[in-house]
């Protein structure tokens, strides 16, 4: 026994050196932030305006900001949470609002709160309640998906449609237009992701109702909303106004390549419809239609997301002191995302400047972004509880029964089945 | 020490034999025993993400109650019994036809066929998902052929979708099947098919009667191997559906869900490695079923 101990005490000795050099080299290194996000046009480059902002004041930080695609970044961050190592992990993530709660539950700890740092009552309402467990707020509100009703001036004036004709749609009407926008011009009304129940969420939500009730209990079968949104969604395929599109590329490349004549979705697809320059003047915004059932508006939402601290990152105080000089106070720094690239953000006194006031050349000249303030003030606000993707899945599931003409009822029942088997 | 003791049981105390294997075993023990047992543990444990609870059985049943999960089974069951009977009998055909020696450049076939079994899943299931896209290179060249009258809804309906599915894996591995049949053939006496044309057997059947029997190990092999990789479906589905496996469910396999539950959805652990175990109990029931049909029947 003498002979191996002896034999192995030099290799255990330089593990042992070799381990408290790694641990030198890592602790002088510079303080630098990790962040997670997906979109370059979008957050990604929004981050890097704001982290070159902070940089300016505080030049020892730094920033490493990482463009994912968005379920990469989602089942990166799962997997890292869920092996609990942290070294897998950034410091700054971001989370679209439907899936913060289903985080923010299933890991408890893994996020830092910021309750007594950042004053949320500078923030639009509905946005702190989807970062909020058991009373403390996690995370940094940012951008709103308060939706509006993009569509082809040119298009529907080929159709005989004014502007004006656009304002106050109803969803019968809006597919009417799409008939007559179709025997005119051969267009498309609109593109449509039969595997993307996104449409079904924006009318329901519209009328104030979501999958899951105030509790979080699932809300189906009885939802007049839910019954409607996927009446209507029933309806646009049996009109056979749509393009259909495999994918969310293929969904964008509807409207970017000419092919359709509107696009209903959330306020950050601006900066896409924006990225196609020979199309400049011929787009415009309205209001999304409406359904005709009770408590139903023109004001809704879809996807928009939060930025969010992890509570075990080295750079956890830096981080959250960057997110709250830049996100929590820089009215400036709101002004310039929004002319860059449309975000609207939640920050309430940021939609005082005057960049919200500015009317946009790319709209022939209409203030989309004062319109779009008006209309987020009137978003009426749902629980999206834990397990909106399940809901989701099951919907999506349930559509092609749809346009073959089952009945919304039973639809309901199936989906219902569904989600109930889901939710444990 | 022990060294005084020899023989054949002493061995199995000799330290420096333990020694020589001990880090292998060590690895093994820690990345593929210790997972397997955990993942065990797990099935009977549930809850959300990291708060997980000792739930018995409670996940057993659930699958029971779950529609998701017996249409990912179904779906899984459906590949498996239309896909790899085609792709093996498929295999076993282009096989023998290439190991005929009057086929010209028949080395050219060979790589042509085998090669899409070396190319990147991820890679040609995107490029499935273009060509056979509404306006892609297969609808447009059936309708010119004047096969279809309207572009078929490959990715769009559930039926279209589970077939592009199976054409996906059988173009991917029917070259990985046949090479396995070439090895096999080309250890086949050629004095036996000698004999059997001087008797005046007709070519068919000395493929019934002599190349399948005389394969019969290696066809079992390759559909184990097969059965065992559809039951894992995966790769296809969802980068040909965006991690969907939709229109409607119609293409989510057990694999899918499984990912599903642990990454997309709100994290339960446990009811994943539940229907995990669920893919191993299949592949051992079909496998120990293979091995018997195909057992030998000494008199």
């Amino acid at each position: 026994m003498d002979n191996l101990a002896r034999a192995y005490l030099p290799r255990i000795a330089g593990l042992a050196l070799a381990s408290v050099s790694f641990l030198a080299v890592t602790a002088a290194e510079a303080k630098e932030i990790t962040i997670w996000c997906w979109d370059p046009n979008f957050n990604v480059a929004i981050m890097k305006e704001a982290g070159a902002r902070y940089t300016k004041t505080h030049p020892d930080v730094t920033f490493n900001v990482v463009d994912f695609a968005k379920t990469d970044v989602e089942q990166k961050l799962q997997t890292g949470l869920a092996s609990g190592t942290a070294d897998a992990l950034p410091d700054i993530v971001l989370i679209e609002d439907y899936g913060a709660q289903k985080y923010l539950q299933s890991f408890p700890g893994a996020f830092a709160p910021l309750s007594g740092t950042v004053d949320y009552s500078g923030f639009a309402p509905y946005k702190v309640e989807v970062m909020t467990v058991d009373g403390q707020v996690y995370g940094m509100p940012f951008d709103s998906g308060v939706t509006g009703l993009y569509y082809r001036k040119d298009y529907l004036e080929q159709a005989g449609f004014k502007p004006e004709d656009m304002q106050n749609l109803t969803w019968d009407r809006f597919i009417e237009i799409g008939q007559q926008v179709e025997e005119k011009t051969g267009k498309k009304m609109m593109g449509l992701d039969p595997n993307d129940a996104g449409l079904v969420r924006i009318i329901m939500q519209s009328a104030g109702q979501w999958y899951f009730d105030k509790d979080g209990k699932t809300n189906v079968t009885g939802n007049p909303a839910l019954k409607a949104a996927l009446e209507t969604v029933g309806k646009i395929m049996s009109a056979n106004i749509y393009k259909p599109a495999a994918g969310w590329s293929d969904w964008v490349g509807t409207f970017t390549s000419g092919d359709v004549a509107t696009v209903v979705t959330g306020v950050w697809i601006t900066g896409t419809v924006k990225a196609q320059p020979d199309q400049a003047g011929k787009w415009g915004v309205a209001p999304i239609p409406k359904l005709s059932i009770d408590g139903a508006t023109q004001a809704s939402n879809l996807g928009g997301s939060s930025w969010y601290v992890l509570e075990s990152s080295a750079e956890k105080a830096e981080a959250i002191d960057f997110l709250n000089e830049i996100y929590g106070k820089d009215i400036d720094f709101y002004q310039k995302i929004l002319q860059d690239r449309g975000a609207v953000g939640s920050l309430l006194a940021a939609r005082g400047g005057a960049a919200y006031e500015q009317a946009d050349p790319f709209f022939g000249g209409e203030k989309v972004w004062q319109n779009f303030s008006d209309w987020l003030a009137k978003v009426p606000s749902v629980n999206y509880g834990v397990f909106t993707n399940e809901a989701d899945t099951a919907v999506t599931a349930q559509l092609p029964a749809l346009t073959q003409g089952m009945p919304v009822d039973d639809v309901l029942k199936a989906i219902d089945a569904e989600v109930s088997a889901q939710i444990q | 020490m022990v060294h005084a003791r020899r023989g054949s049981i002493g061995r199995y105390y000799d330290v420096n034999g333990w020694l020589f294997v001990a880090p292998v075993l060590g690895l093994i023990g820690l990345f593929m025993i210790y997972p397997i047992v955990w993942s065990l543990w797990m099935s009977f444990q549930s809850g959300r993400g990291m708060m997980m609870k000792f739930a018995g059985f409670a996940n057993i049943v659930r699958l029971w109650n779950d529609p998701v999960f017996i249409k990912a089974l179904t779906n899984t069951m459906t590949y498996f019994v239309v896909q790899v009977p085609i792709m093996i009998v498929l295999a076993l055909i282009l096989a023998s036809i290439l190991n005929n020696p009057r086929i010209v450049g028949r080395g050219l076939f060979r790589t042509a066929i085998f090669l899409p079994c070396v190319t990147s899943l991820v890679a040609y299931s995107v490029l499935f998902k273009g060509m056979f896209a509404p306006d892609g290179v297969v609808n447009s060249t059936l309708a010119t052929l004047g096969v279809i009258s309207s572009p078929i809804p490959w990715l769009t309906h559930p039926f279209w979708a589970k077939v592009l599915v199976i054409i996906a894996i059988t173009w991917r591995w029917t070259g990985y099947n046949m090479i396995f049949y070439l090895a096999a053939l080309q250890n086949i006496d050629r004095s036996i098919y000698e004999v059997a044309r001087i008797d005046g057997v007709p070519a068919w059947a000395r493929f019934t009667h002599i190349t399948i029997p005389l394969l019969k190990p290696v066809i079992l092999f390759t559909t184990v191997i097969s059965t065992i990789g559809t039951l894992q479906l995966f790769d296809e589905v969802y980068n040909l559906t965006e991690g969907r496996g939709g229109p409607s469910n119609a293409t989510l396999t057990l694999s899918l869900y499984i990912y599903n539950l642990t990454f997309r959805f709100m994290p339960n652990f446990g009811y994943a490695a539940t229907v995990s175990y669920v893919i191993v109990v299949l592949v051992a029931l079909l496998a120990f079923f293979q091995f018997f049909a195909a057992r030998e029947r000494d008199k």
